[in-house]
């Protein structure tokens, strides 16, 4: 009963995709072109957005053939995993969730799938980068499937300016899975009646994807390049070549936060490393890189600063999609509160301030500004903030800020002295530290805990070496997953736990 | 108005004799009550039946051309009274809702309809929301119509065989004088196939032939005494009339050869997952044509004693397929067996298990079994269970960590979303405070960013359960409830509850418009329009008529507002009921009203602002504490162009409606200055272009680049 044998189709995509239409583009076109068909789906409230299945089976041939004999194929509403022959994803982890299902198998399954990603909630709430590998999962698409064909589906959509779900039909077609011709699929695009033109881009953006040879996999390595603007003067010799860009990049950027001098610091902070055992050409880099984000810390002249930038317009204007003729009006949503703005007073005297601000319970107090940096008033505003960028160094924000980069550079260099994995892990705390306000005090008091927790009782010995690093991690990492709440707090109990009572001699 | 616009569905409900029917099985349903001659509809939406009552809905001249009573009842107890029309009338008629929570909601109209049973044909349609889609608790129907004495009917998923049930449904209906429920599945709700039409029939009474008033009977009445004469009469006269009419009319099939020394009894709703895996073990092919002895039970309650020995009589065993639990079915065949002292071995439970989905593994599994026991072992069918298990063990090693899932979240622009970061901002600055939650699209904010919710005891409860938590717990409960669950049940057994009782707790109303969960039908406090069944019911008078001391409106999109008046109501030295009105129009329904018209304009050459939010790309520290309070799905991450800050950072996807309300968080809780709004002008007029020159100018000279100066704007009102 070969010719009886159903072909199993499965699409795995997001609600509000569209997924439903392709289904019924494909049921219009495989029963005109007298095929049995039968599909279904599973919406519920997934339709908001959740991720979602629809399911297919087609029995070529077999829509003439039952009317006459008055039988019916008696069809599956569930994919059985190893038994279906197309699956097809709009989005790179809902690929893999049908992979991992066992929907794809190399023996029968031809796999379409967008490589674009739309992150989960979890991949995105993360402080700092939650996002899932992406290569593993395009590597158990290649390594699960018959045949794949993967590519960035959303980008061809968003190119052709179609919709996703045309997209994939029309690479469907283009693969020859289904025994219908194009012109059927462009018919029931047709007979649909709605959007059609875009329909039809869209089909043929995705038959090119399909029919082209090489399957693009998209990735997104951030290239490392010189930065522009370095005085010929910068000698980085002293450093390994390996970090020469990224220090570069580091000069580039504290010269444009403050001044050139200012850049030659960094230089002076950095070389204070390069010489001792355990620093290695990849831990300068990392030094590097977190040292220059926290030499520009983003204050109120900095924001202001960076606003201003004279790219910006075209570039809102290039991410909006605004046409040559609209006009853009931007609106800045801007607050900053008593520590940022008393930030700006001298140290003595910002110190008294906040102190007086805080003890009045005013810290939560702060001022709402929506301001149009495309109006001459918001300009000026914000061109008044950037011009303090002389007054700086002045500033009590600025000598906090110093204050707490000497303190995590020796424990830099405390560290390196125990043990250079330690250190590593040491430097990656900064990271916790970011963000303004609210987000900017808590990453603030995180990173105190680690160093009172965990950090210091380490240097004193009181923590196995062995587990120095590991510890530093672990306590990162907690802080890191969830920023606000309980995490870190039993990591670092659990890590106390461990520690030997007193002083002791490091094993 | 509803999210689907059913024009094409509402031509093929017009077919007749000689047409074939594509289509939803949820509308083929549909399609068959009309065939059937049915005065009356009603029922409550949800998932995955809402489509039956939405297409008729907007099929108005088809039912009045038909004679038809369509009623969108206020909750499922209603829509099972209605049925009171079939008890002294014979009128057919039928009802729908989710399943098996609407059962429940029903319950009690329910037994005092079979109590007297009825004369005109009654059917209750059923979406049996169980397994993967589901968004309800996960029990079964089965156990109402077994102690209600009302029929079960569980077809075959496959069209026509749904039509026929139908049909067949009011037929036994009538002869047994029993209401019979028809149980759909989720899949089988949404399978798209098709049948051979025919005409409609119109009822012989309806709305266009009215029926004389019935004569006082009080045997009608469920209602002692007579209420013992219809205990008697459903297990005297009742029962063995169903069981008469399904064995006449061969609802359930025996499949497969006569005789054999084993067989299989499975529920209807699960014999193309049986076939599927028969067909593997070379049992049976894709026609069907099992080769083991296979009783489909179309109808699994009542079972019909003759027909489970007579399929049983001479087999070493069977096995049951029935999913979910009890074993209601498998318990039955084991009394009959019993009972007619067969020597049959019976499996099912002992072999499937008792809780979940049965998927092809699962049901590929139970057989498995079942034919290895009885020395009939498929060497296919076992080397695909392992073959799964190996595929797996192989795919998880080169992913090397577990898949996230993807729940269901608040549309991008939701209008709830963002009370629920309020109470997030509010949560961090009172420390916890005990939540209930409730039935709708805000239960979404049980899942992340917000995990917020301590309870959720069903449509329209929240308040309802919060009453001992408020009279015990340190803190005022904050309730969440959506419209519609307010006037679905929160109103009476919520407001007036707590009014009644002098609870000291706040409610939160989230006024979106619609009961946007199931599809955005209408309810009472809908806008009126002319195409709509909103009655524009003002939720603050009904409340005040109930005597509620305090009650505020909240714009929810204003964040710090909604934080405001949060603490405010939490802290209100008025004891009893607070409420706050949360209004925001459902965004899915006003993009679905203003886009149209948006581009309608554009082309026209009009001026048109599209308003959407940015992130700025530079100031964007990459610490994500926005997406944590709010999980909109426009504002995601993308990969960083900054070296040195190789984190992803924020951005706003062109999905934005700029519903502005990641820039209000990032006020309301002083995140960040990386927000801005983009306002885009389409077809400017000539004073915005002058404008914009004019500051350009002065701008330019105070020093700005080129292009920053290059675009100034008039003052514009942001959307919405």
């Amino acid at each position: 009963m070969a010719e009886m044998t159903p072909i199993k189709v499965l699409f795995a995509a997001l609600g509000g995709e569209g997924g439903g239409v392709l289904s019924s583009w494909i049921h219009a076109a495989t029963v005109a072109s007298g095929h049995f068909v039968q599909g279904t789906f599973i919406p519920g409230v997934a339709q908001r957005t959740g991720a979602t299945t629809y399911y297919l089976e087609v029995v070529p041939g077999a829509g003439d053939r039952h009317r006459a004999r008055g039988t019916r194929p008696v069809l599956a509403l569930n994919a059985a995993p190893g038994e279906v022959d197309l699956v097809v994803a709009s989005e790179l982890l809902e690929a893999a969730r049908a992979i991992q299902a066992g929907f794809v198998t190399p023996d029968r399954t031809l796999l379409i799938a967008s490589s674009a990603r739309v992150f989960t909630i979890d991949e995105k709430a993360v402080m700092g980068d939650g996002r899932l590998d992406q290569a593993r999962m395009l590597e158990a698409a290649h390594r699960f499937s018959r045949r794949a064909v993967v590519a960035d589906f959303a980008a061809a959509a968003a190119a052709a300016k179609a919709p996703i779900n045309s997209v994939l039909l029309g690479a469907i077609a283009a693969t020859g899975v289904l025994p219908v011709p194009a012109d059927a699929f462009r018919a029931a695009i047709r007979s649909e009646g709605k959007a059609v033109e875009a329909n039809l881009r869209g089909f043929e953006a995705g038959s090119a994807i399909a029919l082209g040879s090489d399957p693009k996999a998209t990735t997104h390595a951030t290239a490392e390049r010189q930065p522009g603007g370095l005085p010929p003067s910068l000698r980085l010799d002293a450093f390994p070549a390996e970090a020469h860009a990224l220090i570069a990049s580091g000069f580039a950027r504290l010269a444009d936060y403050q001044d050139e001098a200012y850049a030659q610091s960094y230089l002076a902070r950095l070389a204070r490393f390069t010489a001792r055992p355990g620093v290695d050409a990849s831990f300068m880099r990392e030094l590097a890189r977190h040292l220059a984000v926290r030499m520009s810390v983003e204050d109120v002249i900095r924001v202001a600063q960076l606003k201003l930038r004279d790219t910006r317009l075209a570039r809102v204007a290039r991410e909006t999609r605004a046409g040559v003729h609209d006009i853009v009006d931007v609106t800045e949503y801007m607050k900053p509160g008593p520590e940022e703005v008393l930030g700006l007073l001298p140290p003595w005297l910002g110190r008294w301030a906040i102190a007086r601000v805080s003890a009045r319970g005013w810290e939560s107090k702060s001022w709402p500004l929506k301001i149009k940096t495309t109006r001459l008033s918001g300009f000026l505003r914000l061109k008044m903030l950037a011009g303090l960028k002389r007054w700086r160094p002045r500033t009590h924000k600025f000598a906090q800020e110093g204050a707490w980069i000497a303190r995590w550079l020796d424990l830099i260099e405390r560290t390196l002295a125990v043990d250079p994995g330690a250190a590593r892990e040491v430097v990656a705390t900064a990271a916790l530290v970011r963000g303004y306000a609210d987000t900017y005090k808590r990453g603030l008091s995180n990173w105190s805990k680690i160093v009172d927790g965990v950090i210091e009782p380490a240097l004193q010995g009181r923590l196995a070496r062995l587990h120095f690093a590991d510890a530093v991690l672990q306590a990162r990492l907690a802080a890191t997953k969830d920023p606000e709440g309980e995490t870190l707090a039993q990591t670092i109990a659990a890590i106390r736990e461990t520690l030997a009572p007193g002083r002791m001699a490091a094993e | 108005m509803a999210e689907v616009s059913f024009h094409k569905e509402i031509e093929s409900l017009r077919l007749g004799d000689g047409d074939t029917f594509y289509g939803e099985g949820i509308l083929a349903v549909t399609k068959a009550l009309l065939q059937s001659g049915v005065a009356y509809v009603g029922g409550y939406q949800g998932a995955p039946v809402s489509h039956l009552l939405d297409v008729l809905v907007q099929s108005e001249s088809l039912l009045a051309d038909l004679g038809i009573h369509l009623e969108t009842c206020t909750n499922e107890a209603a829509a099972a009274a209605m049925l009171g029309a079939s008890i002294s009338y014979p009128l057919r008629g039928a009802v729908t809702w989710k399943s098996i929570v609407g059962t429940n909601v029903a319950a009690d109209a329910l037994s005092n309809l079979a109590s007297p049973g009825v004369m005109g044909g009654a059917l209750i349609i059923v979406g049996e929301d169980y397994g993967e889609g589901a968004s309800v608790i996960q029990e079964r129907t089965h156990a109402f119509a077994a102690k209600s004495s009302l029929w079960l009917i569980d077809p075959r998923p496959d069209v026509p065989t749904l039509v026929h049930a139908v049909e067949k449904g009011f037929e036994l209906s009538e002869a047994s004088n029993t209401p019979v429920i028809l149980e759909l599945r989720i899949r089988a709700c949404h399978m798209f196939g098709s049948f051979p039409a025919k005409d409609n029939r119109a009822a012989p009474h309806s709305t266009r032939n009215r029926i004389a008033p019935a004569r006082f009977l009080y045997d009608r009445l469920s209602h002692p005494p007579a209420t013992f004469r219809h205990e008697a009469d459903k297990a005297e006269r009742r029962l063995p009339a169903a069981q008469r009419f399904i064995a006449d009319n061969k609802l359930n099939e025996q499949l497969g050869p006569d005789g054999g020394d084993i067989g299989i009894i499975v529920q209807g709703g699960l014999f193309n997952v049986l076939n599927g895996r028969l067909t593997l073990a070379g049992l049976s092919d894709a026609e069907g044509a099992v080769q083991i002895p296979t009783l489909v039970l179309n109808v699994v309650h009542p079972l019909v004693p003759d027909e489970i020995t007579a399929f049983c009589a001479g087999k070493k065993a069977v096995l049951v397929v029935e999913e979910g639990a009890p074993d209601f079915i498998e318990q039955g065949i084991g009394q009959i067996l019993r009972r007619a002292d067969l020597q049959t071995r019976l499996h099912g439970k002992d072999l499937l298990p008792m809780a979940g989905e049965y998927t092809p593994l699962v049901v590929g599994k139970g057989l498995a079994a079942f034919l290895g026991r009885h020395g009939r072992a498929a060497a296919p069918l076992d080397r695909w269970i392992a073959d799964v298990a190996a595929t797996r063990a192989e795919v998880d090693k080169t992913l090397d960590a577990p898949l996230p899932p993807r729940p269901p979240t608040f549309c991008t622009g939701c209008p709830e979303r963002p009370v629920f970061s309020a109470m997030k901002l509010l949560r961090q600055e009172m420390g916890p405070v005990h939540v209930a939650a409730d039935i709708g699209c805000h239960s979404f904010a049980t899942f992340a960013p917000f995990s917020q919710g301590n309870t959720i005891l069903g449509y329209g409860m929240s308040l309802a359960s919060a009453a001992a938590v408020s009279g015990t717990v340190e803190k005022r409960t904050v309730s969440v409830m959506g419209d519609g669950g307010f006037w679905h049940n929160g109103l009476i057994t919520g407001v007036a509850g707590a009014v009644f009782n002098k609870d000291d707790s706040v409610l939160v109303v989230m006024n979106n418009g619609y009961s946007s969960a199931t599809g955005q039908q209408d309810i009472l406090s809908t806008k009126e329009a002319q195409d709509g069944r909103g009655k524009s019911l003002d939720i603050e008078a009904v409340l005040k008529s109930l005597g509620v001391p305090w009650i505020r409106h909240v714009r929810t999109y204003g964040v710090a507002g909604v934080v405001a008046t949060l603490r405010e109501a939490m802290r209100s030295s008025v004891k009893g009921l607070k409420v706050i009105i949360a209004d925001g129009e459902c965004q899915l329904a006003r993009q679905r009203r203003i886009r149209p018209e948006m581009e309608r304009k554009a082309a026209a050459g009009e001026r048109v602002v599209r308003t959407r939010f940015w992130v700025d790309p530079e100031v964007c520290t990459g610490d994500h504490s926005c997406i944590r309070l709010s999980g909109c799905p426009s504002l995601t991450i993308k990969p960083s162009e900054d070296p040195l800050r190789p984190d992803p950072i924020a951005h706003v996807n062109n999905d934005c409606v700029g519903c502005g309300m990641c820039g209000e968080v990032a006020h309301a809780a002083q995140l960040c200055p990386s927000f801005a709004q983009i306002d885009v002008i389409r077809n400017p007029t000539g004073w915005d272009r002058l404008r914009r020159r004019m500051s350009a100018a002065l701008m330019r000279l105070l020093g700005a680049p080129r292009d920053t100066a290059r675009a100034p704007a008039p003052s514009l009102a942001p959307a919405e």
